[in-house]
């Protein structure tokens, strides 16, 4: 009947003869049309990801093909060796005030007993003390009002004898390594104290007196490897200032570019407007503005370039004098050092010290084969934004976006949420689903339900005001001591960071587990408990296999959504731009780190509108799509897959 | 109720004055019966009689469903109660085999549909499961159908052939006795003719108890048949007796085809 | 049946044994997990019920809800008595005592005062996107559910809902940055040099220069976002309705537009509502995709304050929850005097949160009870 292509028609006038157009087809093509908006957003954001992303490498290419030809390229290549240097050094450093502290130990404890308790009475008595001390320095001659210092005298007695008896805060700091005597003598020195006098008291001094005369005695036999380690340190002194001075040079040069380039960019914006405008009066006056503009010749590279490059023998003397440093100490090196930490930082130094010497052996080379005109290709700026290893923005020296510590930061800690949410959300779900009772069923699903509804600032305030706190102050204590990366030195870290994660993605994999398990057909388990098979082999032998693929998509959404979460790891993971140092062993995990997205959370706001920064986050953002997309690719095949499975 | 003399001293399975309910709801009023062994019993009888729900007391795979329990009487399998609290259910129902109506292969290879119930009774060595595997497809008239597609899923075989891999999966454990709740139904007629074959030929080896809508495959295939009506035992005899010759009136009306 | 006395388990039962032991470490899993939750809900209420209940009536510190964010300015007096009062009190007391009686004054950012601006913006930012999303999104699942046969078309926006579902939010964020907050069109009279292109009307101009950083662009922002759940939900609820309403009403020669007004829709209606309360929830919570797009830290007036018109409203800036908290967590250090805000904000937007969560649950199963066909 609603074959309309058939070559009958209704004849005119019956009444199933269609009168006018309908609105039917308005309706549908309006509903449609809503239908194809969620199309349109889909390409919108791809569009506008790859527009404002395009720009950038060609720009990125341009400021480090500047980067070459000014000649920072150059000076940076050398500045490796000295950075390589300053590591170097800090090894022996450490190594040395390691064993020194080690020997006084007990002295530096009392001295930091005595100190701390000290700070605890200051700090109580601080307001009252301040607007004394405000008060009679204003005073003038008359002296102050009587009155006002007889009440902030009063107030300042009242708070001591607070502090002293330990009431505010967290009570008196406690002194396990000072005699009770030295405690109560501090104390009620302390208590006599003038509210104006801000002397150290007698036992303080003494104890920093001990601390000094044991630290002498101590370094006594170490005076050698001192004097090892000055003569290492200073022997980047050449290096430092040549790299100073050439620095400076190619700084200069990079300006004077940079300026010429805006002064032209100004000149052609002005020139283009030319034809447009209406008078000649006008004209003539944009062309003069226009001539106006650029007032820098533009830069002589080459000729710029010749003072640095001609110090080339200084360079040469510079790498060649640590060189030989790095001879000298390897040989006047102890052979080790009685503290275990003061040995392990020598071993480090012992282990780098060949791929060092390598390193200062490139140099030179490198630093003669380099040419300023070499042209930097777009392969060459894809590669080094894919594989740069710093993210460094802002610096009035150069910008560099390698996007792999952020693509690291976010990796480690989205290892960690799954390592943990894994087990916990599969597990629960499991447990919940397949052998608990009806009423834990209905108290455990509405819990984890609502933990889904917590948003994610939330948990990342908590993360920063309670966990963060927390997980520290556990990792201080003795022990814990043999956890790998403990004590931990930053609050915030991709640790807790990726605890709270995975605390998020635990509802997800719940929640789509549960469901995968609870699809499982009945029928498949009364077979397997007909068999005779137990509980438990029905569980983990039918209906977990039946359902491992949508297990398996529950978790490829949950690390969706622990990839792609901002404000977590933008509030805990402590958002520091470096590749994490894999040489701490697990104690990796304790290191603060930035993300993909905490990146484009905290910069996007501050960039200026359309520069390369800019469009390197949306770069980083289209990376992050694709990557997400990927992962829900996956996870929607798995489901699929899993619903034909089943039918 | 009217039934024969027991024909056998132990009887594969003894039901005394079974009751049974779901929550509040009686649907199973002091059924006795035995169940001679080596031979098929059939269980008919309208829908909702509740003859499905006796089957799945024998081997207590009702225990799986909340709500339903035994209210009174005992079944006794070889002789032993199966409501006593020392009971090894599992050993129950690995001697209770069970063939369901819809059939129900695992997610799972061919082989390991049938392996199955090897491993999980602590078999491991790969000869003996490979030989019992080949046995039981061969038993079930399958094993030339897929003998080269043994790790290929399950799913891929028709229904008929589906169900006889649940045959051939339920026989691998060597059950004694082996419930069969309406294997045909819901099978083609060709298929359903297969299955029968192979219930007569099961029969030398095997109790089987069958529970079935359809009167002649169980004037066919059975040697005793049991008559359900509203939760009771109507009228239990050899199956000659009770399609010929009736003794009660709602069998014979249910027999002819009067209603049901 | 040989040896029937195998059925007797004899000795003891080593399955049961390794059952019990699986289900107790699964089950210490489980309640972990629980117990985490309960400890986190615990910790926030903990903190945040003192700031928000007092003891005296009418037990809610109204003050912390109805009152604008100010810098709090913490001092001690000429009697060194502390002080902490917000901006706008301070002043006043400065200006009674003079500025000679202030010492060891610290200020806080944003710690003073109340938090009425971040709820009233939380509230318009969430409305209007709904009322956006729910628009877009019914119509959206109507024709899937409705009109639509199977396709390329239909396909294609399939795949789109599934595949905008995974967009992190902080992507959306940028999205809207870079649609909703410079390219949106407007009409104006000059557009702005900044503007991608400009269509003259002859009266005004239709310039493609964004909207800025508005309450309008969020909301957008945040409609696209919930736009996949809510039209996944309603086309669920859509299809919930029995196919024989429809062909009942289309029997009786109602036209396709008809039957779905009158057939379809009413029977619908609540299970959409229901889900998007859920989502309306979920909106409530996200900050990354408002940050860049409506969302200031701090701002004097209210929306409707110093603007011109409704349209006034939907252009000026708004204050948020959650970017408020995620103000008070990054911005400022951890302080006695900064407890009151960052806890009670936290206790009150998670009260805010449950409260839709568990109206949508308790929606959810009411409507499922009762519309049974």
């Amino acid at each position: 009947m609603s074959d309309s292509s058939s070559s009958s028609t209704v004849p005119a006038g019956h009444p199933f003869r269609r009168k006018g157009r309908g609105t039917d087809g308005l309706f549908k093509a309006f509903f449609a049309g809503n239908a194809g908006l969620t199309v349109v957003i889909l390409v919108l954001i791809i569009v506008f990801l790859v527009r404002e992303g395009a720009g950038f490498f060609p720009a990125y290419r341009g400021e480090l093909e500047l980067y070459r030809k000014a000649g920072l390229e150059f000076v940076d290549i050398a500045r490796k060796d000295l950075t390589a240097h300053e590591q170097m050094s800090s090894l022996l450093n450490r190594a040395y005030y390691a064993q020194v502290n080690a020997a006084c130990r007990r002295e530096f404890q009392r001295s930091q007993e005595a100190t701390q308790v000290v700070g605890y009475i200051d700090d109580a008595v601080a307001p009252p003390r301040s607007a004394l001390e405000r008060v009679t320095e204003g005073a003038g001659e008359e002296g102050a009002p009587a009155e006002l210092l007889k009440s902030l005298n009063a107030r300042y007695q009242s708070l001591l004898a607070d502090a002293l008896a330990g009431r505010p805060g967290k009570g008196l700091p406690p002194t396990p390594h000072l005699s009770d005597e030295e405690r109560a003598g501090l104390l009620q020195e302390l208590g006599a104290r003038e509210p104006l006098s801000t002397d150290e008291p007698a036992l303080v001094i003494a104890l920093q007196e001990q601390l000094a005369a044991k630290q002498a005695d101590a370094s006594e036999p170490l005076a050698g490897f001192r004097e090892t380690i000055n003569a290492f340190a200073s022997a980047s002194e050449d290096l430092d200032n040549l790299i100073y001075e050439t620095g400076e040079s190619v700084k200069a040069t990079k300006e004077a570019a940079t300026l010429h380039e805006i002064e032209v960019t100004k000149r052609d914006t002005l020139l283009a407007a030319v034809p447009g405008t209406k008078g000649a009066e006008e004209r003539a006056q944009l062309e003069a503005d226009a001539k106006a503009a650029v007032t820098t010749e533009p830069v002589d590279y080459r000729a710029a370039l010749q003072p640095v490059l001609g110090r080339m023998g200084e360079f040469e003397a510079a790498n060649a004098r640590l060189a030989a440093a790095l001879g000298e100490v390897k040989a006047a090196l102890p052979s080790d050092l009685a503290d275990e930490k003061a040995q392990r930082y020598l071993a480090t130094f012992r282990k780098a010290e060949d791929e060092y010497g390598r390193e200062l052996a490139d140099t030179m080379p490198k630093m003669q084969a380099w040419d300023f005109e070499k042209p930097v290709g777009l392969g060459a700026t894809i590669s080094g934004f894919i594989t740069g290893r710093d993210w460094i923005t802002g610096g009035e020296w150069q910008d560099f976006y390698g996007i792999v510590p952020l693509f690291v930061g976010s990796l480690i800690i989205a290892l960690i949420a799954l390592s943990l949410a894994i087990p916990l959300g599969v597990g629960a779900a499991i447990y919940t689903n397949q052998l608990a009772g009806g009423r834990q069923q209905r108290f455990i699903k509405p819990t984890i339900e609502f933990l889904q509804a917590i948003p994610s600032v939330v948990l990342g305030f908590l993360g920063i005001a309670v966990l963060g706190t927390l997980l520290q102050e556990t990792s201080m204590k003795d022990s814990f001591a043999w956890v790998p990366g403990f004590p931990i030195e930053q609050r915030l870290n991709m640790f807790t960071a990726g605890c709270l994660l995975g605390l998020m993605a635990i509802p997800t994999i719940f929640s789509l587990s549960e469901d995968a398990l609870n699809n499982v057909p009945s029928a498949f388990a009364e077979a397997s408990d007909a068999l005779g098979a137990s509980k438990l082999q029905t569980v983990f032998r039918v209906v977990c296999p039946a359902a491992i693929s949508g297990i398996l998509a529950a978790v490829l959404l949950g690390l969706g959504r622990v990839i792609g979460e901002t404000m977590v790891v933008l509030l805990v993971a402590g958002n520091r731009i470096e590749i994490p140092d894999f040489t701490e062993g697990l104690g990796v995990f304790f290191q603060p780190a930035h993300t993909l997205t905490g990146i484009i959370a905290q910069e996007l706001g501050e960039v200026p509108f359309g520069s390369v920064h800019y469009r390197a986050l949306f770069v980083v953002g289209m990376v992050l799509f694709f990557i997400v997309l990927a992962i829900n690719w996956s996870a929607q095949r798995l489901l699929h897959r899993f619903r034909i499975g089943q039918d | 109720m009217v039934s024969d003399p027991p024909t056998k001293a132990v009887p594969a399975v003894a039901i005394e004055n079974l009751r049974f309910q779901y929550g509040d709801k009686q649907v199973l009023h002091d059924i006795s019966l035995d169940i001679p062994s080596r031979e098929i019993t059939a269980f008919i009888g309208p829908s909702g009689c509740g003859k499905s729900t006796l089957l799945r007391c024998i081997n207590r795979i009702n225990d799986r469903i909340p709500g339903a329990r035994v209210s009174g009487g005992s079944i006794r399998v070889a002789g032993i109660d199966i409501s006593r609290p020392d009971l090894d259910l599992q050993m129950l129902r690995r001697r209770v085999g069970m063939v369901f109506q819809k059939w129900n292969p695992f997610p799972k290879s061919i082989y390991d549909n049938v392996a199955y119930g090897l491993r999980i009774h602590g078999k491991k060595s790969g000869t003996e499961i490979d030989e019992r595997v080949e046995h039981c497809l061969r038993r079930v008239a399958l094993w030339d159908d897929v003998k080269d597609r043994l790790k290929a899923s399950a799913f891929g075989l028709s229904g008929g052939q589906q169900q006889r891999l649940c045959i051939a999966r339920t026989i691998a454990t060597k059950p004694d006795i082996i419930l069969m709740d309406e294997p045909c139904s819901a099978l083609d007629p060709l298929s359903t003719l297969k299955v029968e074959e192979l219930l007569l030929e099961l029969k030398q080896d095997y109790t089987i108890i069958i529970v079935t809508h359809n009167l002649a495959q169980a004037s066919r295939c059975s040697d005793k048949t049991a008559f359900f009506y509203l939760g009771k035992l109507i009228e239990h005899g050899p199956t000659g007796r009770i399609f010929t010759t009736p003794q009660v009136q709602q069998t014979e009306a249910y027999v002819s085809g009067a209603f049901g | 049946m040989e040896n029937p006395e195998q059925l007797i388990r004899k000795g003891v039962h080593h399955d049961g044994l390794k059952e019990g032991l699986v289900k107790a470490f699964l089950g210490s899993l489980t309640w972990g997990i629980v117990i985490v939750a309960l400890l986190l809900f615990g910790r926030i209420c903990w903190d945040g019920v003192p700031v928000l209940v007092k003891p005296d009536f009418p037990f809610i510190d109204v003050a912390f809800l109805t009152e604008k964010t100010e810098t709090l300015h913490v001092f001690d007096d000429a009697n060194a008595e502390r002080h902490s009062l917000p901006a706008s009190e301070y002043y006043q007391w400065v200006d009674e005592h003079g500025a000679d009686a202030v010492f060891n004054a610290q200020t806080y950012s944003y710690s003073g005062g109340g938090i009425a601006g971040p709820i009233v913006g939380t509230a318009l930012l969430t409305l209007l996107s709904i009322i956006l999303a729910l628009f877009f999104g019914v119509a959206a699942a109507i024709y899937l559910s409705e009109y639509a046969k199977q396709g390329r078309f239909i396909n294609l926006v399939r795949l789109a809902i599934l595949n905008l579902a995974g967009v992190p939010s902080i992507v959306f964020g940028l999205f809207g940055f870079a649609v909703f907050v410079l390219v949106a069109p407007v009409f104006t009279d000059v557009p702005s040099d900044r503007s991608l292109f400009a269509i003259p009307l002859g009266f005004t101009w239709l310039s493609f220069q964004g909207w800025n950083s508005s309450l309008i662009a969020g909301s957008a922002t945040l409609a696209c976002m919930m736009l996949p759940v809510i039209i996944t939900a309603s086309e669920e609820s859509l299809r919930a309705v029995p196919q024989g309403f429809r062909e009942a009403s289309l029997a009786l020669g109602a036209t396709r537009w008809h039957t779905i007004r009158k057939c379809v829709l009413p029977f619908a209606m609540p299970g959409i509502l229901t889900s998007s309360v859920l989502s309306l929830a979920r909106a409530a919570g996200e900050t990354a995709p408002i940050m860049f797009t409506a969302a200031v830290a701090a701002k004097d007036d209210f929306p409707w304050e110093g603007v011109s018109g409704p349209l006034g409203v939907l252009q000026s800036q708004v204050q948020a929850l959650p970017y408020h908290i995620y103000t008070l967590a990054a911005r400022i250090p951890t302080s006695e005097y900064t407890q009151r805000a960052q806890y009670g904000s936290v206790f009150v937007f998670l009260l805010m949160i449950f409260m839709f969560s568990t109206l949508s649950i308790v929606l959810r199963n009411r409507v499922r009870s009762k519309l049974k066909w």
